[in-house]
């Protein structure tokens, strides 16, 4: 099978592949680099592959003023609040439907799965979230309508099933409750699949922006990619971020200064955590 | 069937009974006890799942806001007839389907296309380092994408660009991208290629591994080049993964990718022609117009068709997954 002569197909995917890969890194790279350069090579071509003249600019405004702090801690504070949740919630229904307990576990399981085929749409949901909840400009807006996904659900359910039963059964002969079944021992167990399925609502949380548009019009309360989105669309926002000495703002620079701080985490995290997600979708892909 | 299963184990657990009635209560008791871990999980789908559904009436109202869901007066079907006859709504069903049987197709085509070539490849850390950076964008946000997108086709200032830029360099004539409605169903096919590619390449090079070797053993004794054995045999073995893919696909087709479509064109009218889908329209007319009963009667529409196309593909899928090794 194996051979040591390198064949045309062979050669082409490679050059494949790594064509995708340049199209994969190269527009990141323009984004860090632009941010290093000066808003007056930006204001003229746009973007820069160098960041030659050397600026650091929009880093100093962005960590002077509150307003990008503020941001950071929105998205901090939905992504950690909102992951511990999520992980929580999905952990509990998941581990009452892999149980195959009779009469309790498949109506659940019906009733998670069932939104997926059905929903109600956007209408229902905002006039709900404004008038009945009141939920405006409160991170919980941004957590709530996302807490529990039921493709993730179904991903720890199959995962909880390949528990081995000789422990469980063992457990409960010692006499352990059901919940500190679950507690001290499914969910130690568990542990790798727990951390998937929360790196992938922690990538979720901190890119949503999309209930963050709907229900935070506070500037103060804004989540990182909706003041990103922001600073796009109008450039006079940029009047809300502090100047030094009474300069204009370097705005092309700040947009992609905030867009570097916004994939910054993702991006350290990333080599650290893409097996995870790797062994996510081959497990959610997988027949359980 | 596993439902008539679980009846007929509970019957067979229940015949016992008379001989040891104590021991029956402490398991059922149990499992209700069990059961409470699930309750935070049914609170969420019972409010943001199944509630809106019951908000859904409010697509046969004139709805304001001071009268509420409930309290407002109803109006029969006036609000589909105001978005049928708007002139809107054939181009916004057409864009809805084109575009994302656009993105089907390109997307699971580079996605399969992906997987055979990192297949080739032996390098096991190229090959890990590849994996990695490919599906990285499957993980950015879509206004970083609609952010990326600017850098490239208009320069972030609204001047340059490096495609312009390119194509200068080439003698080719610049493009004033986000003027021209015309080229930008292609522009979102890139865009979702590139955010989707790695992702489904993924779960096609899962399958790939899955196949048994001694076929591709087989296929060298008879003197088969790599590229015959990537297209004779593994392509042919990874159609039920892509049926099964491609019918799920179909079965969301009435689903726009709001969040990457809005991030990238947002309000800007002149696009709207080849890129205003569903949902982006169901969004604006909701922020910017108020209208939630014409809103409310287009979600309404979406869900049902939706529905039966996802009921009908599920079914569908069914069938092709028996064969499939994965999903």
């Amino acid at each position: 099978m194996r051979k040591k002569k390198l064949e045309p197909f062979t050669i082409v995917s490679i050059v494949g592949v790594g064509f995708f890969m340049v199209l994969c890194v190269v527009p990141f790279w323009m984004i860090i680099s632009g941010s290093f350069t000066a808003e007056s090579k930006l204001a003229t071509t746009g973007y820069s592959l160098i960041p030659q003249p050397f600026s650091t600019a929009a880093y100093e405004m962005i960590f002077t003023g509150p307003t990008v702090l503020e941001a950071y801690f929105a998205s901090i504070f939905i992504t950690v609040v909102g992951t511990a949740m999520s992980l929580a919630a999905t952990s509990g229904i998941a581990w009452v439907i892999a149980r195959r307990l009779p009469g309790i576990s498949r109506p659940i399981a019906v009733f998670a799965y069932l939104p997926m085929l059905f929903s109600g749409g956007l209408v229902p949901l905002y006039l709900l979230v404004t008038q009945y909840l009141h939920l405006q400009n409160s991170y919980f807006a941004v957590i709530l309508p996302l807490l529990v996904a039921p493709f993730l659900v179904f991903i720890q359910v199959s995962a909880f099933r390949q528990l081995p039963e000789a422990i469980l059964e063992s457990a409960r002969i010692d006499g352990a409750g059901e919940w500190r079944i679950f507690f001290r021992i499914v969910l130690p167990l568990s542990k790798p699949i727990l951390a998937v399925v929360g790196l992938f609502y922690a990538v979720h949380y901190w890119n949503e922006w999309f209930t963050a548009l709907l229900f935070i019009t506070d500037v103060h309360k804004y989540p990182l990619p909706l003041l990103l989105q922001n600073l796009i669309q109008n450039v006079s926002f940029s009047q809300m971020l502090p100047t030094t000495a009474g300069q204009s703002p370097p705005v092309y620079q700040l947009r992609l200064a905030l867009t570097a701080v916004t994939i910054g985490p993702i991006l350290l995290a990333y080599p650290f955590a893409q097996r995870y997600f790797v062994k996510g979708i081959t497990l959610g892909a997988t027949k359980g | 069937m596993s439902a008539l299963q679980t009846r007929e184990v509970r019957r067979a657990a229940s015949k016992p009974k008379p001989a040891a009635p104590p021991r029956r209560q402490k398991p059922l008791r149990g499992n209700l006890w069990v059961g409470l871990l699930a309750l935070p999980a049914i609170a969420f789908f019972v409010v943001f799942a199944y509630l809106p559904m019951v908000g859904l009436v409010v697509a046969f109202k004139e709805f304001n806001v001071a009268d509420g869901v409930f309290g407002s007066p109803w109006n029969g079907l006036d609000n589909f007839r105001y978005f049928f006859s708007s002139g809107e709504a054939g181009r916004i069903l057409l864009n809805t389907l084109l575009l994302n049987t656009l993105f089907l197709a390109a997307t699971l085509g580079a996605g399969i296309t992906l997987a055979l070539m990192l297949n080739e490849i032996r390098g096991r850390f190229f090959k890990r380092v590849a994996q990695s950076t490919i599906f990285f964008p499957y993980f950015v946000s879509p206004i970083v994408i609609s952010i990326i997108l600017q850098v490239l086709l208009a320069g972030v200032g609204g001047s340059g660009g490096a495609v312009n830029d390119a194509l200068a360099g080439f003698g080719l004539p610049t493009v004033d991208w986000y003027t021209q409605p015309g080229p930008w169903p292609w522009i979102l096919t890139v865009v979702k290629v590139w955010q989707m590619g790695g992702y489904l390449s993924v779960i096609f090079l899962a399958a790939i591994t899955s196949i048994p070797e001694e076929v591709y053993e087989a296929g060298s004794i008879d003197g088969a080049s790599r590229a015959q054995m990537a297209w004779r045999i593994t392509i042919p073995l990874l159609r039920p993964t892509a049926a099964v893919l491609l019918v799920l696909g179909v079965g969301r087709i009435f689903y726009g990718d709001f969040g990457t479509i809005y991030a990238i064109v947002g309000d800007n009218g002149t696009l709207f022609p080849t890129t205003d889908v569903i949902d982006t329209y169901v969004f604006r007319s909701l922020r910017q117009l108020g209208d939630f009963g014409t809103t409310a009667a287009v979600g309404l529409f979406q869900s049902v068709v939706g529905f039966i196309l996802v009921t009908a593909a599920v079914l569908i899928q069914r069938k092709y997954a028996k064969e499939s090794s994965v999903l």
